[in-house]
């Protein structure tokens, strides 16, 4: 395993960027998630660094080898294929013994690693079969063993939990990761899932549009999102247009003003998680203290998503935890609602 | 972990037996399949154990003659021996030529690919013998490469390249080679594109990967090709008749001379049986040799 650097690395089809200049150093042991909608140039940054695309500028690293012209079968990464491409001719064992005679490792060592493989993904026993005689989540696994079992300098996967059913998806979440930091892998993986990369990664990387928005862990993303786009699809929030007055004050729309963080002026957006609003009496002491009438409720279970009107062009969505014996707000209602200033962030109007 | 036994799902080929309506279905045309199939070749059959008289031509009988005549005479011998080899020749060059053709059409992702598919079998739309006649003009002793040759003062003599085993052998392949292709072609669009990265990026390099996993996968297909490209190569006409000439016969002539020219209908049909029995043999001795080392 080893230490990942990827600069200034860009894929141009055309004249059209798919991936814009993206620099990351991923330490070793690191699990990086690659997250963005479809078609923001994920998977074509996997393939670069898997040696499938060839970069139209930058430079990879792998382990301080420079891999940037190598073909795929030099660079010593495992692939993890979102359709897993196991080899249909080959039996289990044979598949995951692939990667080592390619590298000639002796027949009793073949062996030994093979078995180990297999038993870190729970399919020892299973070595005989044939890849149509398992299920999606078996076939994963064995993909996840052909591609950890010659001990790559990074492991790369692209969706790999799509193909699988929702239930069994969570739980090979964890089984990843836990085999990913019980082996110290250094891994990259890719997904448009949010759940599934903040479940997931040690650290985030979020594109769009073939553009880097922000690098970070989850907390990052969450608490400091770098723009609009990002306090958008890491988490939820409301947004509400209007002016920025540059020093921590935010003129809705609708004429209310608001205190949010400091930075940015003129026209903007101000961003509000659900969950960073209180109601009730305890909203009245918050630096931004609001009444609205309550539009609309989804009862959700643990909790309920209030829909608020403060003005006719400011509604805000409010998330209130379901406390059992608390008087939940009706339709109709008047609520109080209110958050302190540094939970308004704002962004300038996107160019 | 409860996961490992509990997903366990065999695929059992299920026997059904076919339902009434799909028997009214398929029934018709096996039955005029198997008719038009089997009840010339009975015919032949019976005709080959038949004698010849010169003046009255085919006189029941139940002989082997026929067959002791080929099997004894060293030109009829020469005759299926050359067959056999134009056609394996031809063949195994089909498969080599076709193979890289027919990989790079599968991989096209480009829109020309439907265009090259129609380039591909572009040759079938001319029939053969407007096409060996295109060879004579190509190959003739003041055909178009001896021209050149002698033009450019190559060569001093005109070479003979028509009425050579050569000849027959390019005329057999450019009529055969869209075969080959089309069908390789559907094989290897059936091998996603994923499996061979995989196997790319698990260190295996082009050749290698070809090896072990996009020629074990392509087998089938492949030996589904060569069969038909050979079958056809071991009764071409046009072609050994137009570009072999008169000398060189193969066995597809020397069927029809027997009907047609020397009337001896029991010696064709003999000859034809021979035909249809040494093509079904070696076709069934590639095939097992293949499934062995498959297998093995
Ligand atoms: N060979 C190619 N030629 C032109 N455009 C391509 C090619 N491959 C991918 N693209 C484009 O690049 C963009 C990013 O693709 P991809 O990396 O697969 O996105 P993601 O994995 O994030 O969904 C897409 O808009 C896609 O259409
Ligand atoms: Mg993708």
């Amino acid at each position: 395993m080893a230490k990942v650097e990827i600069a200034s690395l860009s894929k141009r089809y055309g004249e059209n960027f798919v991936v814009k200049d993206l620099s990351i150093e991923i330490p070793q042991g690191e699990f990086l998630v690659l997250l963005g909608p479809s078609g923001c140039g994920k998977t074509t940054t996997l393939r670069m660094i898997a040696g499938f695309v060839e970069p139209s500028s930058g430079q990879i690293t792998l382990g301080g080898r420079d891999v940037t012209t190598l073909p795929p079968w030099k660079r010593n990464t495992g692939l993890v294929f979102q359709s897993y491409a196991l080899f249909p001719h080959l039996t289990v064992d044979e598949n995951v013994a692939f990667g080592l005679e390619m590298r000639k490792l002796p027949a009793a060592e073949r062996r030994e690693n093979v078995a180990e493989a297999l038993r870190l993904v729970r399919l020892e026993g299973f070595g005989e079969r044939l890849p149509r005689q398992l299920s999606g989540g078996q076939q994963q696994r064995v993909a996840l063993a052909r591609a950890l079992a010659f001990r790559p300098d990074v492991l790369l996967l692209d969706e790999p939990l799509s193909n699988l059913d929702a239930k069994l998806r969570e739980e090979v979440r964890v089984e990843i990761r836990e085999l990913q930091q019980k082996l110290g892998l250094t891994t990259v993986m890719v997904t448009h899932d949010q759940d599934e990369a903040l479940s997931m990664a040690d650290r985030l990387v979020v594109m769009s549009q073939g553009e880097v928005r922000q690098i970070g862990t989850q907390r990052d993303l969450y608490e400091r999102p770098a723009d609009r786009f990002v306090a958008g699809f890491v988490g939820r929030s409301n947004f509400l247009a209007g002016q920025c007055e540059g020093d921590g004050a935010f003129i809705s729309a609708g004429g209310l003003r608001m205190a949010c963080t400091a930075g940015v002026r003129g026209k903007g957006t101000l961003a509000l998680r659900p969950e960073a609003v209180s109601v009730g009496p305890e909203a009245a002491h918050l630096d931004n203290s609001f009444e609205g009438v309550v539009e609309y409720i989804s009862y959700l279970g643990s909790v309920l998503d209030v829909r608020v009107r403060l003005a006719p062009q400011d509604r805000i969505i409010v998330q209130i935890a379901n406390r059992s014996g608390e008087v939940l707000p009706k339709m109709g209602d008047t609520l109080k609602v209110g958050w302190p200033a540094t939970s308004g962030r704002v962004f300038a109007e996107e160019s | 972990m409860t996961l490992a036994t509990s997903e366990v799902a065999i695929v059992r080929p299920r026997s059904r037996r076919p339902s009434s309506m799909a028997l009214a279905l398929i029934g018709p045309a096996t039955l005029f399949c198997l008719l038009q199939l089997l009840v010339p070749v009975a015919i032949l059959f019976r005709y080959s154990l038949n004698r010849f008289d010169p003046a009255s031509y085919m006189v029941d009988a139940l002989t082997a003659e026929n067959y002791v005549k080929f099997f004894t005479d060293p030109y009829y011998l020469t005759v299926l021996a050359r067959t056999i080899r134009v056609s394996v020749v031809s063949t195994l060059i089909c498969l080599v030529m076709g193979f890289p053709l027919a990989y790079w059409l599968a991989r096209m992702t480009s829109r020309w690919k439907n265009l090259m598919v129609i380039l591909v079998v572009l040759p079938l739309f001319i029939g053969n013998a407007v096409r060996a006649a295109g060879w004579m003009t190509l190959f003739g002793a003041k055909g178009f490469i001896n021209s050149v040759l002698l033009g450019s003062g190559i060569i001093d003599q005109p070479l003979t390249l028509m009425y050579t085993e050569m000849a027959v052998v390019v005329g057999i392949i450019t009529v055969n080679l869209p075969f080959m292709v089309l069908t390789l072609q559907s094989v290897i669009e059936g091998i996603a594109r994923p499996i061979e990265e995989a196997a790319l990026s698990l260190g295996a390099a082009p050749f290698q990967t070809f090896r072990r996993v996009v020629w074990p996968l392509a087998l089938p297909g492949t030996l589904a090709g060569t069969i038909l490209t050979f079958i056809l190569a071991m009764n071409a006409y046009a072609t050994p008749v137009l570009l072999g000439g008169p000398k060189f016969t193969m066995m597809g002539p020397l069927v029809y001379d027997q009907f047609s020219q020397s009337n001896n209908w029991p010696f064709g049909a003999a000859v034809s049986f021979v035909l249809m029995a040494t093509t079904l043999g070696l076709t069934f001795i590639a095939h097992t040799a293949l499934r062995r080392r498959r297998v093995g």
